[in-house]
């Protein structure tokens, strides 16, 4: 599952940023990654030859039909899941060999999810859920309950804060997502077609609450969507299609 | 953390009623028979009265007698007590007890069976026997052989009625004594505490008993500590080394050893050489009956919490998402079952209770209070949290290692 990510050079692909830089300046770099699903008789490629540098401050677009391996490049950006080959550096730390208490506090302290589905834990309510990812990381409860107020606070949902999701509408739920997202204050979020499930309105909302997070605390979001709209909205996209980057 | 997952887990239980019944019946059923089992065990060996001195008693109370082709096991004889247990180091005193025996009295005229057990008069000081009339025998009661009892307050009532009893005579299986004194009466489970009517050892008319290594009599050692039980049992041995058999004798040799009460049951129970490996092997045989006997129930529960917990992958996933390691949710679930099991707990303290009190006023075991007491609370507790680890660490690690993409996508492989 958590396989190691070989290190390989000189492998044909398309790098989507400019010449090579420190990788400081990245928040995250993928070298020639491959994913391969393969069963007792299938093999599937899911993603093939991807190289991309995301830049520290960038808001990036993933866009690409349904399979095409967005969620896959996604997951593998958050360390959700490992490449079958290639090289991944995320916010400066060399992504390969670890084990999985090693991968669950870069992921901690690294990455902040979004996702369609809200996944919000239904027993919990609103500022237990924000809680979650400084629950895993140790800190105090009374400051987990200020950070967490504060987090609710930027989204606009400090009101809400001993409501039970079912309790809330479908935006303010992702509000609750994101405010669970940004709470531990990682580097870099990863949005999956965090609009896909709202009306236009609310979408709309949660669309201007990531361009705040990216342009006032210059949070590196990626995100994928289907909405070509949204898309134009980000910095830069990169267009997946059959497990390949295209141009 | 811990309170977090609390939460969740009393949010769990709440919510997913019909899983939490299942479960919480498995579990309490399974603890009410352990704990009722735990609470008549503390019954018997806690040291309380009469048996106050339990906890610092041992036993001679079988041995093995063997010659060259012959062996013969069972209780001492009076001889042997007599002659080679007495003074031994770190007792502070020693009481020689004869089993029971059935006699029969006829008070005015109804037929009435009673057990009768022989004892010296250190008896007394050895146990504490709460006297309602008169006192025991004493030490020279004994020495001389007079013909005085004690006996039991249903025995009193049986022969006297309301009349007080000490003073009168008692007439048992053709023999007459004087009573004493009368005490509460005492519950069969006392073992040697029991009995319904107490008389001297000097009252024996045959006195062919004096002389004899094997025989129906045990000793009992009051220890001024536990500490001095090692010594006793090495003075004790070395002892056995001297004993001398008559030279028509087909045996030669004496083995055995002082033992502690549960000691006691345990050599009693394989029936074996009087092995101090015999409670070792007895504990052993019952932690595999409790842990088999929980076994099955655990299994149950597994199954139960795979279900509750493949609900739950989703939640696993965004975990996973968020920073919790495997280790993390192992905790997570297994104290989730810990605390349903810790409920169950309560339950079965509570019906455990009931059960008992139930088995008191049956009388199915004459003059014993069965109670759940400190002990049997914590033994209670400690097995439900046992069975909760038991029982939840598989599907614990079985779920935290699912793929946490998987597991967002609410799949299980």
């Amino acid at each position: 599952m958590n396989g190691p990510l070989a290190t390989t050079s000189g492998a044909p692909g398309v790098s989507t940023s400019g010449p090579a830089a420190s990788t400081d300046a990245f928040a995250a770099i993928l070298s020639n990654a491959e994913k391969v699903y393969r069963t007792d008789r299938i093999e599937t490629v899911a993603l093939s030859g991807v190289n991309l540098e995301i830049r520290r401050g960038e808001f990036v677009s993933v866009m690409g039909p349904s399979g095409s391996g967005k969620s896959t490049l996604l997951n593998i950006l958050g360390l959700l899941d490992t490449p079958t080959s290639g090289r991944l550096v995320l916010a400066g730390h060399e992504i390969a060999d670890l084990g999985d208490r090693e991968l669950s506090r870069l992921r901690n302290e690294i990455v902040g999810f979004i996702f369609q589905t809200f996944h919000l834990i239904a027993d919990l309510n609103v500022i237990d859920n924000v809680e979650l990812p400084l629950l895993y990381r140790g800190t105090g409860g009374s400051e987990r309950r200020r950070l967490a107020g504060e987090a609710l606070e930027k989204v606009g949902l400090s009101a809400r804060m001993h409501h039970f999701p079912h309790q809330l509408s479908g935006g303010q739920r992702q509000r609750v997502a994101i405010a669970r997202a940004i709470v531990g204050r990682p580097p870099i979020l990863l949005a999956d077609e965090p609009t896909g499930n709202l009306d236009s309105q609310m979408g709309t909302e949660v669309m201007e609450i990531l361009e705040h997070l990216n342009t006032e605390e210059g949070t590196t979001i990626v995100m994928v969507t289907h909405d070509p709209a949204l898309g134009e909205r980000t910095a830069r996209t990169i267009r997946i299609f059959d497990g390949r980057q295209v141009h | 953390m811990f309170a977090n997952y609390l939460k969740v887990a009393l949010k769990v239980l709440a919510r997913r009623r019909f899983f939490t019944f299942i479960s919480l019946f498995g579990i309490s059923f399974t603890l009410v028979v352990l704990m009722v089992l735990t609470a008549i065990v503390d019954h018997v060996l806690a040291p309380k009265p009469p048996q106050v001195n339990i906890d610092r008693t041992l036993r001679i109370s079988y041995m093995l007698e063997s010659g060259e082709n012959v062996e013969w096991n069972g209780e001492p004889g009076f001889g042997l007590l007599d002659r080679y247990c007495r003074d031994l180091p770190g007792v502070e005193m020693m009481s020689i007890v004869g089993g029971t025996s059935s006699v029969v009295g006829y008070p005015e005229g109804r037929r009435t069976d009673l057990k009768l057990r022989h004892t010296d008069g250190v008896y007394w000081d050895a146990y504490d026997f709460r006297f309602l009339e008169g006192a025991p025998y004493t030490r020279e009661d004994d020495r001389v052989g007079r013909p005085v009892a004690v006996i039991t307050e249903a025995a009193s009532r049986e022969y006297f009625g309301e009349s007080p009893a000490v003073g009168q005579s008692i007439a048992l299986s053709g023999r007459t004594y004087e009573v004493l004194g009368v005490v509460a009466n005492v519950s069969p489970v006392y073992d040697l505490a029991y009995s319904d009517v107490w008389v001297p050892i000097g009252t024996i008319p045959d006195p062919s008993f004096r002389e004899a290594l094997m025989g129906s009599f045990e000793g009992v050692l009051v220890a001024e500590s536990r500490d001095a039980f090692p010594a006793i049992r090495d003075d004790f041995a070395a002892r056995l080394e001297r004993v001398t058999f008559p030279p028509e004798d087909e045996f030669s040799k004496l083995e055995g050893f002082p033992m502690t009460p549960i000691e006691t049951v345990a050599v009693k129970f394989f029936s074996d050489r009087p092995s101090r490996n015999a409670l070792r092997k007895f504990t052993g045989m019952v932690a595999a009956l409790v842990l088999a006997f929980m076994l099955l129930p655990a299994i149950n529960l597994v199954n139960v919490n795979l279900s509750r917990i493949y609900e739950r992958t989703s939640e696993i996933g965004v975990r996973k998402a968020f920073g919790a390691s495997s280790r993390h949710l192992i905790h997570q679930f297994v104290l989730e079952n810990v605390v349903l099991c810790l409920v169950g707990g309560v339950i079965g303290l509570v019906l455990s209770a009931a059960v008992l009190a139930a088995v008191n006023a049956s009388g199915l075991v004459p003059y014993a209070h069965f109670t759940v007491s400190l002990r049997v609370f914590v033994v209670g507790i400690a097995l439900a949290t046992f069975f909760g680890i038991l029982s939840g660490l598989f599907p614990a690690w079985r779920m935290s290692r699912v793929h946490p993409v998987a597991a967002l996508k609410g799949e299980t492989g």
